[in-house]
């Protein structure tokens, strides 16, 4: 968290002054296979991922190899080497770490947090990792003092022998030379003392005293702040621009155009956002964006699924000849628009360049990524650009993304200054990496006795999958790579992706969950050129609104119960089977409801896990009022129920944004909306009773950061539904 | 010059009137707790207490708050003396990302400040101000019930400790 100048490298960053406080260093292989060893040595085949660190003042140091935006990791993956090490959580000294191949996320193969799996897939390797030093202090203790080990035990970072207390550090010089256990016993869930229990927050005091650093916090002596004027359109460059007046404003040092806009580089941001506003600025625009608007765009939707560019993307049984024996068939089309993140941290990032070194600060969920943007905007090494990372206020996808860190970083080149770039609220809403606009169209064919035996979906909409990789080939193209031949890559990123398949995470959720045996799935790609990208759970997204919602359409049109219909279309899911089952239960399904409210049910799997939702629903005229949501996860073992109740109400809450207000429009390519007065975000006096119940299991962990967002919007509309006979095909749900 | 009095010492500030409190906050005086938002009073980042009243201080220029008190989160408490409101936030596990945090609790502590005992309609009242985009309104709700409740309840008062929270 503090300005410290480690070098990025693993060699570096072993040797920076943490480490030199010496003790005993465990690394952590985060790849499952991988074993736990000891990093004092300095073996050369040996490569670490993430670190434990025991000092010799006794305290137990963790270096986090995951992003902490709100999720909670920082207090899970804690609680999981506590708990092995047999430490109190609260003592762990967390570090953030920078940039660096040892950080890479096993499942992505790049250094990111996301896809609601640091629990799932650090749970493991960080446990053995923590027995194992465990295991080597039991082993140097019982060396040192001449006992066996089978008599000595452990507590709160001592050694127990004899009844004597004997702190880890008395230890460590000794084990940090011998060879670590690669094996140790794992403790026996009836023996967990921190897991599985519902424990505070580790960045609670942190962050309710304001002393929690976040990147905006980041400061020193000579920092100046830089406010970025950028084409209105998407992806446009800058034609001309007029900046004598704001040359002459107080307090600015520089301005200068890069790529994609003018800056204002000023004392203060207050200064560079006032002579930035004075800016005469001429654009040009990219053709394609600037010719959509969401009044007539809409179109292009409709029209691409009535054409002959529709891709294969799944297929079972007979795919959609399967429709030709059904004895009924539904048909219905959905729409979802775009949406924006609205992290409450606009995005923010402070760069200086000196001496032939680039530091980097900012709180992101991919510092590789943002370190390979800025060398390569630097013209640096790797090695010498060093990411500071720091909390991150609010993630949800959008800081996957680096096109901060890249302006950052040319705006620190071309003024010769250091800069920390401040996103305004408006530059947030209209510069983002939208949630995908989608269309989508269903025919289910049902047969004599109203089951479902044939599932067909097509989706029309833009791919996120394009975008992504445009920055990954910018940031992570391998340093032999020409520039000329990565620029050409970067140019060519979304043609290349493009024609390979149909990207998963459009599609993703719209046909896996329901028994059917015959299924066909296809896409067709509709982008006018706005940026889409991650946006909390995805394409789950849409696809959870769209698949539930259609559900309760087909349930309805065989006049069976919504509960008892999803029920019977889940015998190959007994995850989300069971999560129905008690959710019907916990909110007294369709029993003793006050007059006038009224129920919706959804249930959605994603990231591994299945949640199910139902909704309790009044609507007086055309105003929809949401009493309650009750809500059950089944995401194998938890490791702070608390804070996975927590995520689910986060969850909900985002999600009923979106199902209620969440519309980005364009007008010829520009986006409309600008801050929270026309971009609403639920506030605590819309928010509704949250009611969060957690499967018991001993199953491995799953995801939580995000399935808790797709059902909702869905369990709403078919609330509304059930109250008013009305069915909402569009979002946000409107009664008109 | 504008003189203002700061979590209960005077201070002096020499920037353009028309600045924003909450700029001189960050920029000049070099307080970070306070955070930015949406620069328009929307959604309450921002807050700080002015005599007292929870603002929105990214709209309020400097010249506004000469002569006045002006409380930031830093006034409130600190991670060695935590503030009832705080300790109930840190217990309650509210916040997630935490940036909205600072100005939750500002307009949190306004609100027991004047009423000691609030009902639901009135936290929603004092607090739909603030938007929080993790969703932490159920927590909030509950560590303010839980605060109110310790502060009618089994409240010590030691003279000879600075009393925690912001002055009243």
């Amino acid at each position: 968290m503090s300005m410290n100048n480690s070098n990025a490298s693993r060699r570096g960053f072993l040797k920076n002054s943490l480490f030199a406080a010496g003790g005993l260093v465990v690394g952590v292989p985060l790849s499952a296979c991988a074993t736990a060893s000891n990093a004092n040595s300095d073996g050369k085949n040996f490569v670490p991922d993430a670190f434990i660190q025991i000092t010799p003042d006794n305290v137990v140091h963790f270096y986090m190899p995951r992003s902490e935006m709100g999720q909670g990791t920082y207090t899970g993956l804690t609680t999981i080497i506590a708990e092995e090490l047999d430490v109190d959580p609260a003592t762990i000294q967390i570090h953030h770490v920078g940039a660096g191949d040892e950080f890479t996320n096993p499942e992505a193969g790049i250094q990111i947090t996301g896809g609601s799996n640091s629990i799932r897939v650090h749970f493991d390797p960080l446990r053995q990792a923590a027995a194992n030093a465990r295991a080597g202090i039991l082993n140097a203790a019982a060396q040192q003092m001449a006992l066996d080990v089978s008599v000595l035990t452990t507590n709160n970072a001592q050694v127990i022998a004899k009844g004597q207390a004997f702190n880890y550090s008395e230890f460590v010089t000794l084990a940090a030379k011998k060879d670590l256990p690669t094996d140790a016993k794992l403790k026996s869930p009836k023996d967990y003392k921190y897991m599985g229990k519902d424990r505070p927050r580790l960045d609670g005091v942190s962050k309710s005293t304001g002393t929690a650093q976040f990147g905006l916090d980041v400061d020193f002596p000579g920092l100046q702040r830089a406010v970025l004027v950028r084409c209105p359109v998407a992806g446009g460059s800058v034609a001309s621009v007029n900046d004598s007046q704001a040359l002459k404003m107080p307090g600015v040092k520089k301005i200068v155009t890069i790529y994609n806009g003018v800056a204002v580089v000023a004392e203060s941001y207050w200064q560079a956002k006032q002579a930035a506003a004075t800016l005469d600025v001429t654009w040009n625009k990219p053709e394609k964006l600037a010719s959509f608007s969401s009044d007539t765009g809409k179109k292009w939707f409709e029209d691409a699924l009535k054409g002959e560019d529709l891709e294969d993307a799944h297929e079972e049984g007979e795919g959609e000849d399967g429709l030709a024996t059904a004895h009924k068939v539904v048909s219905a089309q959905y729409w979802a628009p775009y949406l924006a993140h609205s992290t409450m941290e606009p995005l923010n990032c402070t760069v200086r360049i000196e001496n032939g070194k680039c530091d980097v600060w900012v709180g992101c969920q991919s510092p590789g990524v943002a370190q390979g943007l800025a060398a390569r905007i630097t013209g640096l090494s790797k090695d010498d650009v060093t990411v500071h990372s720091t909390f991150l206020g609010g993630g949800f996808g959008r800081r996957v993304y680096s096109d901060y860190v890249a302006e950052a970083t040319a705006i620190a080149r071309e003024s010769g200054l250091a800069v920390q770039l401040i996103w305004s609220r408006e530059d947030d809403t209209r510069h983002d990496y939208y949630r995908p606009a989608s269309l989508a169209d269903f025919k289910v064919g049902l047969d004599k006795d109203g089951s479902i035996e044939s599932w067909n979906v097509k989706r029309a909409g833009p791919n996120t999958m394009p975008y992504f990789l445009d920055q990954l080939v910018d940031g992570k193209a391998p340093g032999f790579m020409p520039t000329g031949l990565v620029d050409w890559l970067s140019k060519r990123g979304y043609g290349l992706f493009d024609g390979l398949s149909v990207d998963e995470s459009s599609v993703e959720g719209l046909f896996e969950d329901y028994d059917s045996q015959h299924k066909h799935v296809q896409h067709v790609t509709v982008d006018p050129g706005l940026p889409v990208g991650f946006w909390r759970s995805v394409g789950h997204s849409f696809s959870g609104y769209f698949k539930e919602s259609m559900m309760d359409e087909v349930a309805h049109a065989v006049q069976q119960d919504p509960v008892a219909y999803r029920l019977a279309h889940t015998k190959n899911n007994p995850n989300l089977n069971g999560a129905l089952k008690l959710v019907a239960e916990k909110s007294n399904w369709g029993k003793n409801l006050p007059s006038n409210h009224f129920h919706g049910v959804a249930a959605h799997n994603s990231f591994m896990s299945s949640v199910a939702q139902v909704a309790q629903v009044s609507v007086e005229g055309n105003q929809i009022k949401i009493h309650k949501i009750t809500c059950v996860v089944d995401c194998g073992f938890v490791v702070n129920p608390d804070i996975v109740k927590a995520q689910m109400k986060s969850g909900i809450i985002f999600a009923l944004t979106a199902a209620l207000y969440g519309e980005i429009t364009l007008k010829d390519g520009a986006v409309q909306q600008s801050n929270f007065h026309d971009y609403a975000i639920m506030r605590m006096n819309e928010t509704p009773e949250i009611d969060v119940h957690i499967v018991q299991s001993d199953a491995a962990p799953t995801g939580v950061g995000e399935p808790g967002v797709p059902p909702v919007a869905a369990a709403v509309a078919n609330a509304v539904f059930a109250a008013t006979g009305k069915r909402l095909r569009s979002l946000p749900l409107k009664l008109s | 010059m504008i003189s203002f009095e700061l979590n209960g010492k005077a201070v002096e500030v020499d920037v353009s009137l028309d600045t924003p409190l909450l700029w001189v906050m960050r920029d000049h005086l070099k307080l970070k707790g306070t955070k930015f938002g949406c620069g328009m009073g929307l959604c309450g980042a921002c807050s700080m207490l002015i005599d007292g009243v929870s603002t929105r201080t990214c709209i309020l220029p400097i010249a506004a708050v000469a002569n006045r008190k002006v409380t930031t989160i830093e006034g409130l408490g600190n991670p060695q003396m935590l503030s009832t409101l705080q300790q109930a936030w840190v217990e309650n596990s509210v916040p997630q990302c935490g940036y909205c945090q600072s100005g939750q609790l500002i307009s949190a502590s306004a609100l027991l400040n004047s009423n000691p005992n609030p009902s639901d309609q009135q936290i929603d009242d004092a607090m739909s101000g603030n938007i929080c985009r993790c969703g932490t309104y159920p927590n909030i709700k509950k560590a303010i019930k839980a605060a109110a409740g310790q502060q009618l309840g089994v409240q010590t008062f030691d003279p000879s400790q600075p009393r925690e929270g912001a002055e009243v």
